[in-house]
């Protein structure tokens, strides 16, 4: 419990150091909504050519946006701070995080929420709300909803958790190895079922997005069950946590300080 | 933090005489190339998230074309030949001026920048040359792995095509300077820039061509895209490279892309020009 009070203060520092810079505030919003945009526009283009997408429709589709959206902004409002971790590192700045009597991951995921997050989360939470505007859900959709998002956030940070890990092999002031993660997520826009069998496998099984994402999707339109759209998200995101903190844990071992 | 000032430089330190200019121009070029040729991993790492992200655009259209075969006015071979090559001018265009400078702005670095005897505007050039340079050497194998698998689709259909797709790229290269350069501007105002670059790439994403060519656009954005300089970078290099562009057409789409680029980069020197004058050194 202690633990928890201690991290949620931290949290809440951490949030009150970064909503001080407000115009960045401001700019980042408006960042967020603007990519979210970007992403929607060729949904747009897309859909001025085909009525469906692997027999999909737009507002199934719509569905796919605001759930990866909302998965996106809710990681980034809440366990962000693994993206500091390559500068962190060239910094020498873990020597004293890895003598805290906390446990490190943690401490560094949550150390730097992003507020622009808002923006991301907002879009979705729109993307969400017209999709099922024109295609109501069942009532177990809303109470799901929820769990869905916390179960895709807790995925997608796992999976940039596991591959930031890598870092502490390979030095480099570089995060394009996490920026590969983030850009795979933009595949769960998508129905899973339309990629080549290959992307399939890595985003439903790999780094399973698709678990919290298209899973839901799929349910909704009647292809799973509502068992599956519960034990799903809830599985990969168990599975997806255990595994990234083993990695960091054991790729975190072989840290070696720098800087001065 | 201490405000900039404008400093003279004394006579046997300035860098007057063209072929001066013009030696520090290449060196400088070469220096940024050889730095970012020191950090590979990350510029292969770089090639393959942006790979991946791409690789989502190209399986949805090959999807679309796949379920509705005659889905607009380009058929798929064509389609996929500039997908193709839109994506390697866009991984050649794709130039760092605005993290660098956002980095040393934060710093405080930028103090020195600001004093060079090239000038901020020709010494970031430069580095942007060094920068396309690089991005040039990476994007070669991509070229070739997308012609084993696209073929001569990506190849001009004649000699005149590949020399007009040259000089467009190159104009190209201004247009994607110029834009840069206008959100270095707002760098120096904001103290930051993660936002402002952000929002540029997303403009760039929709209006650039980069997802799809304009022929395909709905046409209310098409009517956007076409008034706005993002489609010069990628789309009239690719078309008129591929032969994809009306050769009577081909002059003006030129003409546009110089004027774009003159117009973005004087417009930031002289925004530049304005911020300096208030911007304030950060560190100490």
């Amino acid at each position: 419990m202690n633990a928890l009070r201690f991290y949620l203060t931290l949290y809440v520092v951490a949030l009150k150091a970064r909503a001080e810079y407000r115009v960045d505030f401001a700019v980042g919003v408006v960042t967020a909504l603007s990519s979210q945009a970007a992403a929607l526009a060729f949904f747009w283009m897309v859909f001025s050519h085909a009525p469906a997408i692997g027999s999909w429709s737009p507002s199934e589709v719509l569905f796919l946006f605001g759930m990866t959206a909302m998965t996106l902004g809710l990681s980034e409002a809440t366990l962000n701070g693994i993206w500091m971790l390559p500068f962190y590192l060239i910094a020498g700045e873990l020597d004293r995080l890895f003598v805290y009597p906390v446990r490190s991951l943690p401490f560094v995921l949550i150390s730097r929420p992003e507020l622009h997050s808002l923006g991301n989360f907002a879009s979705g939470a729109i993307s969400v709300g017209v999709a099922w505007h024109l295609a109501p859900p069942p009532v177990a959709a809303y109470f799901l909803l929820p769990l869905w998002i916390v179960a895709g956030a807790l995925i997608y940070t796992s999976a940039v958790v596991i591959v930031a890990s890598l870092s502490f092999i390979v030095l480099g002031p570089f995060a394009w190895h996490m920026l590969a993660v983030h850009n795979l997520l933009s595949s769960s826009r998508y129905p899973t079922s339309i990629y080549p069998r290959w992307l399939q496998v890595l985003t439903l099984f790999v780094l399973p997005f698709g678990a919290a994402i298209f899973v839901p999707g799929s349910f909704l339109r009647g292809d799973f069950s509502l068992w599956v759209a519960f034990v799903a998200p809830l599985g990969a995101a168990g599975a997806a946590v255990t595994l990234a903190f083993y990695v960091w844990e054991t790729l975190s071992n072989r840290y070696q300080s720098t800087g001065n | 933090m201490t405000p900039t000032v404008a400093v003279r430089l004394p006579a046997s330190l300035r860098v007057s005489t063209f072929a001066q200019r013009a030696t520090c121009f290449v060196v400088l070029a070469e220096k940024t190339a050889r730095t970012r040729l020191t950090y590979r991993l990350s510029t292969v790492l770089a090639l393959l998230a942006s790979g991946l992200a791409y690789s989502v655009i190209l399986l949805v259209w090959l999807r679309v074309y796949h379920e509705n075969p005659k889905p607009g006015p380009l058929p798929l071979a064509k389609l996929l030949a500039y997908l193709v090559t839109a994506f390697v001018t866009s991984e050649v265009l794709t130039l760092s001026v605005d993290w660098r400078v956002l980095q040393r702005v934060r710093m405080g670095l930028i103090a020195t920048d600001v004093i060079r005897p090239l000038g901020f505007v020709t010494f970031q050039m430069a580095q942007a040359v060094g920068d396309l340079l690089v991005n040039a050497l990476f994007a070669l194998p991509i070229f070739a792995v997308g012609l084993h698998f696209v073929g001569g689709g990506l190849l001009p259909p004649d000699l005149a095509s590949a020399a007009l797709g040259l000089v467009s790229g190159a104009l190209a290269f201004f247009v994607s300077f110029g834009l840069t350069f206008l959100i270095v501007q707002a760098i120096f105002i904001l103290h930051s820039g993660y936002g402002v670059v952000t929002a540029k790439m997303a403009l760039h994403q929709v209006f650039s061509g980069l997802s799809a060519p304009l022929v395909l656009f709905p046409e209310s954005l098409r009517n956007v895209a076409v008034w706005l300089p993002f489609r010069h970078v990628i789309e009239t290099p690719v078309t008129v490279w591929l032969g994809h562009a009306d050769r009577a057409s081909v002059p003006r789409l030129l003409a546009a892309q110089a004027a774009w680029g003159a117009a973005l980069i004087a417009g930031g020197a002289l925004i530049f020009n304005a911020v300096l004058k208030k911007h304030q050194v950060q560190g100490g």
